[in-house]
């Protein structure tokens, strides 16, 4: 398969598992797994801003459109795509990103997969369930939320990676 | 001119983010409130039969306690009034009365999808537009309240369930006689909260509450919950009052949407 062929396989993948499973899997009021935001972080590094943030665009709406959520998930997936190359130049290896490689675990290696990956997904977060709320008396809830469900949607994006994504050199 | 350009040039990411989000934003802010389309929405005819496909799997998982409540829902109304007449056909009852008339009719739906965890949770019914459903129904359980219908498609329609930010029911505290609003403060999807009560009132633990009628949504009566415990606001003069809900929402399969034959009437004579 060509590499269109699997990213276009993995989007409908992540879109159908967001919304048929984890939007549906109702643990508790504090945590809500999204897993969309590790779509965007493993498309290639030499992708435009432009380019993330309209397949962002294409997720969210489906997402949204499935979840009644009603552009809370377009809104921020916007924003993990905007962030995404700014949190990569400041993690950036000494001599640059290697093309060949992709932004997965394996490929970049432990330490930078978690600092730069539970950045974005943080704020990710913290941006969705603000607006979710959008008022200051639920601020403690609002951290609570962003607190549990990265670290739950963290721990479930990289078990999705071992499972899907396969290392590329 | 130059400058300008180079200017744009540097900025042209952030004015593609600022748009993009803009369009997000505005498509929130318009759904949230009065939604014009169902385009967005599992209201709309993919997701709405996306989830008709989902739901004729997932639908035997509460099978037994949705035929349970329907049966003692089905005897207390054989036995409560001769007016309840026993419709083999389904769809709506009419009764005909000299001395009462219809007020409300009831029409039937199953939920296909719903949400209890969220911070706003919509329901997906899988009765729309062509079977009478309009924005701003009111929809109920055989235990309880259930939402108001927030969008409509021809096929599907949204429900603004009890657990959403500003549902705002008008609720009787019957044993008291006093009214309030409503509320959900995002938590637990087995309590609610009502406010607008004021604290001279003693409002003792375990009375029921039940929707007042007073907006023409719902019938009077409808069983909500009842009082879990009541605690004073510091500096204001109204209680903080909990509600069980009598509705278990994460189980709940079978409900009725009211159609109110007498909201013109009710809507010409409050306008004037």
């Amino acid at each position: 398969m060509s590499q269109i062929q699997i990213y276009f396989f993995r989007l409908l993948l992540f879109v159908f598992l967001q919304s048929f499973i984890f939007n549906q899997l109702e643990i508790n009021a504090t945590i809500h797994v999204m897993i969309t935001p590790l779509y965007i972080f493993l498309l290639p590094f030499d992708r435009s801003v432009n380019s993330l943030m309209f397949i962002s665009l294409l997720i969210g709406i489906t997402v949204d459109a499935t979840s009644n959520t009603f552009g809370l998930h377009t809104s921020s997936l916007l924003v993990f795509a905007y962030l995404r190359p700014v949190i990569f130049r400041v993690f950036s290896p000494r001599d640059g990103y290697d093309a060949l490689k992709t932004p997965s675990i394996f490929d970049m290696g432990n330490r930078w997969f978690i600092s730069t990956f539970s950045i974005l997904l943080i704020g990710h977060h913290l941006w969705f369930f603000t607006l979710e709320a959008f008022s200051f008396n639920e601020t403690l809830l609002i951290l609570q939320k962003t607190l549990f469900s990265s670290f739950i949607s963290f721990v479930v994006c990289v078990i999705l990676q071992t499972i899907f994504i396969k290392r590329t050199a | 001119m130059q400058n300008l350009i180079a200017f744009i040039k540097r900025l042209r990411y952030f004015i593609v983010f600022v748009a993009l989000q803009f369009f997000a934003l505005s498509m929130y802010v318009s759904y949230m409130s009065a939604p014009k389309s169902s385009y967005f929405t599992t209201a709309s005819f993919i997701s709405g039969n996306l989830f008709e496909i989902r739901h004729a799997i997932s639908q035997h998982f509460n099978l037994e306690e949705n035929n349970q409540a329907l049966q003692k829902e089905n005897i207390t109304l054989r036995k409560s009034s001769s007016l309840f007449l026993y419709n083999k056909t389904g769809v709506e009852t009419k009764v005909n009365d000299s001395i009462y008339a219809q007020q409300y009719d009831y029409i039937p739906g199953t939920i296909l999808n719903a949400t209890t965890t969220k911070r706003n949770n919509f329901f997906t019914l899988d009765i729309g537009g062509i079977h009478g459903i309009k924005r701003g129904m009111g929809v109920f359980s055989s235990n309880g309240v259930v939402g108001i219908i927030h969008n409509v498609s021809d096929h599907f329609s949204v429900v603004k369930s009890v657990l959403t930010k500003n549902i705002n029911i008008d609720v009787l505290i019957s044993e008291v006689g006093v009214s309030g609003m409503l509320k959900w403060d995002g938590t637990n999807a087995n309590i609610g909260s009502i406010s607008g009560v004021s604290n001279d009132i003693a409002v003792p633990k375990g009375s029921k509450v039940i929707t007042r009628g007073g907006s023409g949504i719902f019938p009077r009566g409808i069983d909500v919950g009842t009082i879990k415990k009541t605690e004073t606001i510091e500096g204001e003069a109204s209680w903080h009052i909990d509600v069980t809900f009598s509705q278990k929402y994460a189980a709940l399969e079978n409900v009725y949407v009211v159609k109110n034959l007498f909201l013109d009437e009710f809507k010409q004579i409050q306008n004037q």
